[in-house]
């Protein structure tokens, strides 16, 4: 059923959710979202298929809760930082996991009113992420070939992983000019868009809307009257 | 010697068998075309090789001691690697410090440093692009500057991905003409390729990959004559088919031989 709900839907769930993460204040409060956040991806059938970026996202906030402590923090407000990260952020595992980049394209045009232009330009620096982390490795492997050795302290890694990035960038650089020739000559940016498939919102839809209001309505009410 | 004893392999725990039970050794001074169809894991054989990818089972073996744990920057002592794409590598200033790249990495400084890189840049034909900026130069240029750099880090096998594809008939020939001079100056050269020309009329070996495992180890000569590199999706090159068509069915390696054997049978000077 998650999976099957149009990307409105599913945006403004994972917008929800960053919204009761910042509303919320209380560690238990935000502990109790963060597993039903969970829960929700599980039910998607993302937890496990994206178990990796799920653990980054939690090493990444003990980092964050980390600082915080570091910095002064009380214990409790390290781990609110901590526990606000990843409940404003495990949901884009879920949108972006049962999402087709180009059904969200359709929504934001169509449904949030975004110049497709805007729209296209998101859509494709999401879809170069993994192109990068390829081109990453393969030129990583194209310098461990001649010798090129990631040992050493922290300060020789960063100059040694120089030889690495200069031609990761030289060759991004390229492939944008290619994608940029590739858009114009095949008409981007004239006249009206069109969308093969329809991401007009269902039924089970329009309940997730009457939920998303409601639990924001309660999360507000209990922050003000309950101090949540 | 660099072998792969009783090597298997597959990507993750449970992913795809690819290469199953390979025994294959790589002599000095061979020229040895690895062919098969797309997909049939002759790249990774040679990323076997070089330390890229780590067998599933089996061993990486060089002059007899098991190098398998070895990275490939480790094996890049004696093992070189030319890339489809030789732009991946390429981020120095001039082509002159993009081949010294390497053997700085090995330690070598000065003089020493100035000496190997330029004999480098002089064999592959490169040294007069030698205060150029690599990425502006042709691909065929690219790639010669991309062997240039495994040769300054005095290599002992050199692997090449496809450099062929893509280019004219000129470029071809210097390629084919370097990794032949690479050959004689005593240097492996393993070439991955489905350029039967190249394979006919230049390697000393050809290995066929199919069906995860060797399908022919032998001279091209023995591969054209058995009658079967259709069968592994590879095309008899016109020379040695035209050679068949004469009385004898003598092997043909490439066009300048067919035409002296053709005189031949017909008595012409």
């Amino acid at each position: 059923m998650m999976t099957k709900l149009v990307p409105i839907t599913k945006i403004l769930l994972t917008g929800g959710t960053a919204v009761w993460a910042l509303v919320l204040h209380r560690p238990e409060a935000l502990a109790v979202l963060m597993g039903a956040e969970l829960l929700l991806l599980l039910a998607a059938g993302q937890l496990f298929k994206n178990g990796k970026a799920v653990v980054m996202l939690g090493i990444f906030a003990f980092f964050l809760g980390l600082i915080e402590y570091v910095g002064g923090g009380a214990a409790e407000e390290c781990v609110v930082a901590a526990l606000r990260m990843m409940d404003m952020t495990l949901l884009f595992i879920y949108l972006l996991g049962t999402t087709r980049l180009q059904d969200l394209t359709a929504s934001m045009v169509q449904q949030m009113k975004i110049p497709y232009e805007y729209a296209f330009m998101f859509t494709a620096g999401l879809r170069f992420i993994p192109d990068f982390i390829e081109e990453n490795r393969a030129v990583a492997e194209a310098q461990a070939c001649r010798g090129l050795a990631m040992e050493g302290n922290f300060f020789k890694k960063i100059h040694r992983y120089m030889s690495i990035v200069r031609p990761l960038m030289l060759r991004s650089l390229g492939r944008s000019e290619t994608m940029a020739l590739s858009l114009e000559l095949r008409g981007f940016g004239g006249g009206r868009r069109t969308f093969m498939d329809s991401v007009a919102p269902k039924g089970m839809d329009y309940l997730f809307f009457a939920v998303i209001v409601l639990v924001t309505a309660a999360v507000v009410y209990g922050r003000l009257a309950l101090g949540l | 010697m660099l072998t792969l004893k009783d090597v298997s392999f597959h990507y993750g725990k449970e992913g795809p068998e690819i290469l199953r039970h390979i025994d294959l050794s790589f002599g000095r001074g061979e020229f040895v075309a690895v062919t098969g169809r797309n997909g049939s894991g002759k790249t990774t054989i040679t990323r076997l090789l070089t330390g890229l990818e780590k067998p599933s089972s089996g061993a990486v073996l060089y002059g007899g001691q098991d190098v398998t744990a070895e990275d490939a920057a480790a094996r890049s002592r004696f093992i070189g690697y030319v890339f489809q794409q030789p732009d991946r590598q390429m981020f120095m200033p001039t082509v002159r410090e993009e081949v010294g790249f390497g053997p700085y990495q090995q330690g070598l400084r000065g003089a020493e440093l100035r000496e190997t890189v330029d004999e480098a840049m002089k064999q592959a034909d490169v040294y007069r692009f030698a205060d150029e900026y690599p990425r502006t130069l042709s691909r065929g240029d690219q790639q010669r500057i991309a062997i240039a750099s495994a040769l300054a880090m005095h290599t002992e096998y050199i692997v090449l991905d496809e450099p062929t594809s893509g280019q004219d008939g000129r470029e071809k020939k210097r390629l084919s003409a370097l990794m032949t001079k690479m050959k004689d100056a005593g240097i492996t050269v393993i070439l991955v390729t489905h350029d039967m020309d190249i394979v006919a009329g230049e390697c000393t070996r050809a290995v066929v990959i199919a069906d995860h495992s060797v399908a022919f180890d032998g001279p091209p000569e023995e591969l054209f004559a058995s009658g079967r590199p259709e069968a592994w999706g590879l095309a008899c090159p016109a020379s040695v088919r035209l050679g068949h068509a004469l009385p004898g069915r003598p092997y043909c390696k490439d066009m300048a031989a067919f035409c002296e054997m053709y005189r031949k049978v017909r008595g012409m000077k």
